[in-house]
């Protein structure tokens, strides 16, 4: 124990003659892998849905290519990020879904993150089925009628009752309790990630078999799968503020971008540049087409969609 | 001799293992049980029961017994490498058990070395390092151990395998650098613990005559634990026996084997050729006046089967003749009583030094 | 000598009575007799009953919030997880840009040259290999960014370890405290390891490198005392004997004799620091592991292969360069071997000056050959052709929808639907006659803390996902562990196959699987198969060979067949070596069955996801403690004891 100790004390005054004895504050250390060989870098946070890879790609390829900065990318999802962005790892989230707890702590109490303006893309979730099962049984598309086809969305995973198919565990979702408070005859089932997701919708559509998800736009997705969204009690002000007993729809999200604080603040090029970059949602969904679809690496997605779009993103720079 | 101060002098040595070992050497009742019963009384084991003996300088003095008689707990308890329970140990008349941390190291490095049964020789190291390692841990420089230690190493046969790991040594070689290592520090006593008992017979036997020829050549005090007779007669000045912790019998080879203590000494000993440990002196009687002149003469340290083989070609009894005087008369009918073992000579379990008599 | 050799007395019991695994369940069955009607009468049958469990996520919650809220003010981050975090980024950033600043030549030249001295010329060319290969998919920069990260946490393993396995080396009761606490981070799955060092330090590469060092630095601790105990006690007698000093004794006596174990352990803590740097990517780790990570997200195998065959590259060469150099110690010493290591030295200042002179320290672009497309459509044709539809056999899809319905379903609903203590009662019996009463009783212990955490059902869930996977692992790997025993060929065969599969992250099986199998806990399982299958072939196989030839002689000699042999003979002898594979094979499928929350395996893996996805670590750590605690039961349940074998008893 006397060894434990004494290796303890060593080990800890080591560490503070390293560190010059100080205080040293965990929260404004940048990445270790940031500014390699005096490049002027900008560490960008992505989640996994390819939306979001597509802001960064192009953020990137304009950062690289017309601003000469150095990019680092790392892989958050979206409330870790948050976290990763008040401690300055990431310097910027360019695509949010809405965290009003986040919002609160981080850029209203804390003021370490800053917005960053609007991406220009407006976000919405909901519970979508194939439209050739739409086109077969209209009255589908209403949440009152669910019940009635439960049978048709059986699967093994769900047993006895229709299958809801979620997707990642960070995804804003309010499934289970809309499932029980709606009294509807489904079990949600869990994809674990986008990918797993987007992989089963595929496999399911590719035989024409019924399947219900929740899904989001914008998404490339729709393209090649073109899905219905099935009506659910409409979004009021207010009615998901307790998420136990929520009975309504996902509202529309205009998407919004965070910065780090004092990146905004001396980030100067860049940091101007971020704040600016603001497109549609078309302009998001071609990019991430190329990019699940058509395999292409985002590098080179962004790099086509800036050869085609140079008047939008002209904007950004000046 | 027996004017200077032994080398070693032990004396009512205990060491017992187990829970609360201290009060057994003290405890009579408990002192007078046999192993089984102490143990279910006490879970006590113990290894060393009230040894008492003296080790002379420059003689090789052998401690022997089988496997679990305590012999190796004996000589571990010498240099304290095993904490003795009760009893004094002294080398050159000083107190060993009184000793401090490094008066004892200062024992271990200069004054007794130590040659193990599996040679405990660092892997790691070559041949010449493993013997330089005693004078490393003295502290001395590395230029200089390592001369003393090729010296040594030439002086046990190995010139030319300085440079490599034990691991391409055979067993043989391998104790000769224990042996080595033990000699390099030049210590006062060499301690044996069972050196030889992991080598094939002809290997051992070799390893036996290099270290007869040390002791001719240097002197040096020895103590040998072994658990072969064979090689107890042959190289011990004197012999103890071990049983169950106990000292059954001391004395020279011959006394052992001559009078044995007890019925297990006599049994042990059944075997052992006694024409080649006898010597003519126990087995001698009275000359008579008319013998004065004639037959072959023997000295008394002569063997027995020396003594067979001048009166077998003489066709007489032969003269033992001692600094020009003649002191008996051996006959065939004494030499083969000997043999036979039906002759008792001595009183048995008496401490009889051949100097003495 | 005089060494205490108790034998525990026996007591004669009649016939069956005798045999000891009947008296420990009939004294099981009368505790039970006892207990169970108190238990049911206090509380309900079924599931875990309420009034048993503690809720833990409030406290966690709030601690959670305090931390992040706190981060940048509290005395504790300030003064001392501040400094530790401040040293790991400088490290990383420093061996980082130390790698970058050599270049792609000079790196390569360097590991290939340093594998030269301690490993032979063979292996110095695979280590080139392995790096040019490493540029040629363009994953330069990231495994630049992975070694960097690597190196600083073996590093710090390594002396943890060291330090931890000095103490428990030299002291009993360090040993005694340590070692339970060292066996037990052994059997946990990596993932359960990664919320507490979020907790604390937030995402990024601070917390990535010290969940590395948390996992990878107890096989060092392991080793090293277990060298230092096993040193030749008579060679530290005879060092003991010419009065060294118990300093001089443990530097050149008893750390040089664990030399062997210690590389050993330096190569078991690389191989575990790679496999944690790549599933770190989860929180921030970066490199290699992230860029998997990201092709996940996408669904797209080519990319994630094209990073994940790197971590192979490296993990391969790592495992066999370090592997040499232990087979070399002890060897006849290379003369002048300080001469090379100053050739090799010369060499990589000469390749890395070059290089920078050639203004060539980036891997060149044009070199970079992609692979991503040609595998992706490899996998859509295998999924466009096997997934449903497949004549007489049926398509995976078919497949795993019946093994759903069939396996999966009957046990989850099997399991949750025996009474709590009815579960208890099957561990607490299993262990048992497998092990001693100690093990049993970690064992219940662990279940029922599962129980009080209020995760049972997710719990028996995950379990459910474990037992099947691993009756479907044992019986495969059971059955080319044998062959492979029998046959020089196949195990020649099998062995890179097996070297890849056991050292491609998790992550790369989870989405050819999904796209086999579908979503659920289908792909889950196939994916813990996959994983599990290889270490469970290899354990088989070599317990089989291990087998005594006397043995094997003198039933041949009797003229058994070589069936009867395998039956009567190797099977019986190896049987400790197959309880290790059944051992093995539940930790390693425990492992992914967990990281299966990431494709709809649900429960508690989800559960771990979802905290570290929404930063509810709250719901993290429970999931995280359950996981725990099922390893824990899980390994105790089948781990027979080595104490009882060689007593004899």
């Amino acid at each position: 124990m006397r060894l434990s100790k004494t290796a303890v004390i060593a080990a800890a005054s080591s560490l503070a003659l390293l560190t010059g004895c100080g205080a040293a504050d965990m929260t404004k250390q940048a990445s270790p892998f940031a500014n390699a060989q005096g490049a002027r870098t900008v560490t960008l946070s992505v989640q996994s849905w390819v939306g979001a890879q597509s802001n960064v790609a192009v953020a990137q390829y304009l950062l690289e290519h017309e601003l000469g900065y150095r990019v680092d990318t790392v892989q958050v999802d979206e409330v870790p990020a948050w976290d990763a962005l008040s401690q300055g790892r990431v310097d910027a989230l360019l695509e949010d879904w809405g965290h009003p707890e986040q919002e609160q702590r981080y850029v209203k109490d804390k003021k370490t993150i800053a917005r960053g303006g609007g991406l220009g893309v407006t976000g919405h979730i909901g519970w979508y089925v194939p439209t050739y099962l739409a086109k077969k049984h209209p009255d589908i598309t209403d949440w009152k009628n669910l019940n009635k086809y439960a049978d048709l969305f059986r699967t093994p995973e769900s047993g006895s009752k229709g299958q809801l198919m979620d997707g990642s565990p960070s995804y804003v979702t309010n499934d289970k309790a809309l499932v029980k408070n709606l009294k509807l005859d489904y079990q949600v089932v869990f994809a674990g990630s986008e990918a797993a997701q987007i992989t089963q919708i595929r496999q399911f559509a590719k035989e024409k078999k019924p399947f219900l998800t929740y899904w989001y736009s914008p998404q490339w997705l729709f393209k090649k799968v073109p899905m219905t969204e099935v009506k659910l009690p409409p979004y009021k002000e207010g009615c998901d503020a307790d998420p136990e007993k929520v009975t309504c729809a996902y509202p529309h999200t205009p998407l919004q971008k965070y910065l780090n604080a004092d990146f905004a603040k001396k980030g100067g090029k860049a940091a101007a540049f971020l704040k600016k970059f603001k497109w549609t949602t078309e302009d998001q969904n071609e990019v991430s087409l190329m990019i699940a679809d058509k395999k292409m690496t985002p590098e080179e997605a962004a790099k086509k969609w800036v050869e085609r779009h140079k008047s939008t993103w002209k904007k950004w720079l000046s | 001799m027996d004017t200077t101060t032994p080398v070693f002098s032990v004396e009512g040595l205990w060491k017992v293992f187990g829970p609360k070992a201290d009060r057994i050497p003290g405890d009579p009742e408990l002192t007078s049980l046999d192993q089984a019963e102490l143990r279910s009384r006490t879970g006590c084991t113990a290894a060393v029961r009230d040894v008492t003996f003296d080790v002379r300088k420059g003689e090789v003095f052998v401690v022997m017994g089988l496997s679990g008689s305590g012999k190796s707990t004996l000589v571990r308890c010498l240099t304290r490498l095993i904490e003795p329970t009760a009893g004094t140990i002294a080398i050159d008349g000083e107190d060993v058990r009184a000793m401090d941390r490094s008066r004892l190291r200062e024992l271990r490095r200069h004054r007794a070395a130590m040659v193990f049964q599996h040679f405990g020789l660092l892997p790691h190291r070559t041949v010449l390092d493993n013997v330089a390692y005693g004078l490393e841990i003295q502290g001395m420089g590395k230029a200089e151990r390592r001369e003393r230690a090729a010296e040594v190493v030439a002086k046990v046969g190995l010139e030319g395998m300085e440079h490599r790991r034990p691991g391409q040594l055979s067993g043989g070689q391998r104790q000769r650098v224990g042996l080595a290592r033990a000699l390099a520090v030049d210590p006062e006593v060499l301690l044996f613990d069972e050196p030889f008992s992991a080598l094939d017979p002809l290997i051992r036997r070799e390893m036996q005559e290099e270290v007869i020829r040390l002791h001719r050549e240097e002197g040096r005090t020895m103590v040998f634990i072994t658990h072969d007779l064979q090689e107890a007669l042959k190289l011990g000045d004197r012999i103890t026996l071990m049983r169950d912790g106990r000292v059954v019998q001391l004395g020279t080879p011959e006394e052992i084997v001559g009078s044995p203590a007890d019925d297990y000494v006599r049994e042990f000993v059944r075997d052992v050729p006694r024409e080649q440990v006898m010597t003519v002196r126990t087995a001698m009687r009275s000359p008579a006046a008319d013998q004065n002149g004639s037959g072959p003469a023997v000295a008394p340290d002569a063997t027995v089967s020396e003594a067979i083989e001048a009166v077998a070609r003489a066709g007489a009894p032969a003269r033992v003749v001692d600094k020009g005087r003649c002191v008996g008369v051996v006959d065939s009918d004494t030499l083969l009583g000997v043999v036979a073992g039906t002759e008792q000579p001595a009183p048995p379990g008496t401490e009889q030094p051949r100097e003495a008599v | 000598m005089a060494t205490i050799t108790a034998n525990p007395s026996r007591v004669g019991l009649p016939g069956l009575l005798k045999n000891r695994a009947v008296q420990k369940l009939l004294l099981l069955a009368v505790a039970a007799a006892v207990l169970v009607p108190l238990a049911s009468a206090r509380f309900a049958s079924g599931s875990w009953p309420g009034a048993l469990t503690v809720d833990f996520s409030e406290p966690l919650a709030k601690a959670s919030d305090w931390i992040i809220d706190n981060r940048d003010s509290h005395p504790l981050f300030l003064y001392f997880f501040g400094h530790v975090s401040n040293v790991v980024v400088i490290a990383v950033r420093a061996v980082y840009l130390t790698l970058l600043a050599i270049g792609w030549a000079g790196v390569t030249a360097l590991g290939a040259l340093a594998a030269w001295r301690v490993a032979g010329v063979k292996l110095a060319l695979g280590t080139a290999v392995a790096f040019l290969a490493c540029g040629v998919l363009g994953m330069w920069v990231p495994t630049m960014q992975t070694l960097a990260l690597m190196v600083v946490a073996v590093l710090a393993s390594v002396v943890v370890g060291l330090l931890l396995g000095l103490a428990a080396g030299l002291s009993d009761r360090m040993d005694r405290v340590l070692r339970p606490v060292l066996d037990t981070m052994q059997v946990l799955p990596a993932f359960a390891y990664l919320l507490p060092v979020v907790l604390v330090f937030g995402i990024g590469v601070p917390a990535a490198v010290l969940a590395t060092v948390i996992y990878a630095a107890p096989p060092m601790a392991r080793l090293t005392s277990l060298g230092l105990r096993g040193a030749d006690k008579e060679v530290l007698e005879a060092v003991q004997s010419l009065g060294s000093t118990a300093r001089q004794r443990l530097l050149t006596a008893r750390i040089p004799l664990a030399r062997k174990e210690l590389l050993l352990g330096v190569n078991q803590t690389i191989m575990m620091a790679l496999s944690m740097a790549v599933i770190a990517a989860v929180i921030g780790a970066g490199g290699l592991g992230d860029r998997v990570y990201q092709a996940l997200a996408s669904v797209d195998v080519g990319a994630a292969l094209a990073a994940g065959i790197p971590i192979v590259l490296l993990a391969v060469v790592l495992d066999r360069v370090t592997g040499a150099a232990g087979e070399r110690l002890g060897a006849e010493p290379e003369p002048r071997s300080g001469l090379g290591w100053l050739y090799a030295l010369i060499g990589v200042v000469a390749v890395a000056a070059a290089g920078r002179l050639a203004g060539r320290l980036d891997w060149p672009e044009s070199w970079i050959v992609n692979i991503a497309e040609p595998v992706n459509r490899a996998v859509d044709w295998m999924t466009a052709h096997l997934y449903s539809g497949v004549p007489v056999i049926g398509g995976t899809a078919d497949w795993a929808g019946h093994f759903t319905t069939w396996v999966l379903d009957p046990m989850r609903d099997g399991l949750q639907a025996l009474p709590w203590w009815s579960v208890l009662l099957i561990v607490a019996a299993l262990a048992w006659v497998i092990g001693t009463w100690r093990t049993a009783l970690t064992a219940v212990l662990a279940m029922a803390a599962i129980g009080v955490l209020g995760v049972w059902k997710p719990s028996l869930d995950t379990l459910s996902q474990v037992l099947a996977a691993v009756a479907v692992t044992l019986v495969v790997g059971f059955a080319v562990g044998i062959a492979a025993a029998r046959s020089d060929r196949l195990e020649r065969a099998l062995r890179p196959v097996l070297d890849v599969f056991q050292t491609m992250p998790q992550f790369v099986y989870l989405i050819p699987v999904v796209a086999l199998f579908g979503v659920g806990r289908a792909p889950a399982v196939a994916a813990a198969i996959v994983y599990a299958l290889p270490a469970v072939v290899r354990i088989t196989a070599q317990g089989l060979r291990q087998v005594d030839q006397a043995a094997l002689e003198s039933s041949s000699s009797l003229g058994a067949t070589s069936w009867q042999q395998l039956r009567q003979v190797q099977l019986p002898l190896a049987r400790p070596a197959l309880l290790l594979a059944v051992n093995q094979g539940l930790v390693l499928v425990l492992a992914v069955v967990v990281i299966g929350g990431l494709v709809g395996g649900g429960a508690l893996g989800y559960d771990v996801v979802f905290g570290l996805a929404q930063g509810d670590l709250a719901t993290g750590l429970v999931a995280g403690g359950a996981i725990v605690c099922l390893g824990l039961m899980l390994d105790r349940v089948t781990q027979p004891t080595e104490r009882r074998a060689k007593k004899g008893a």
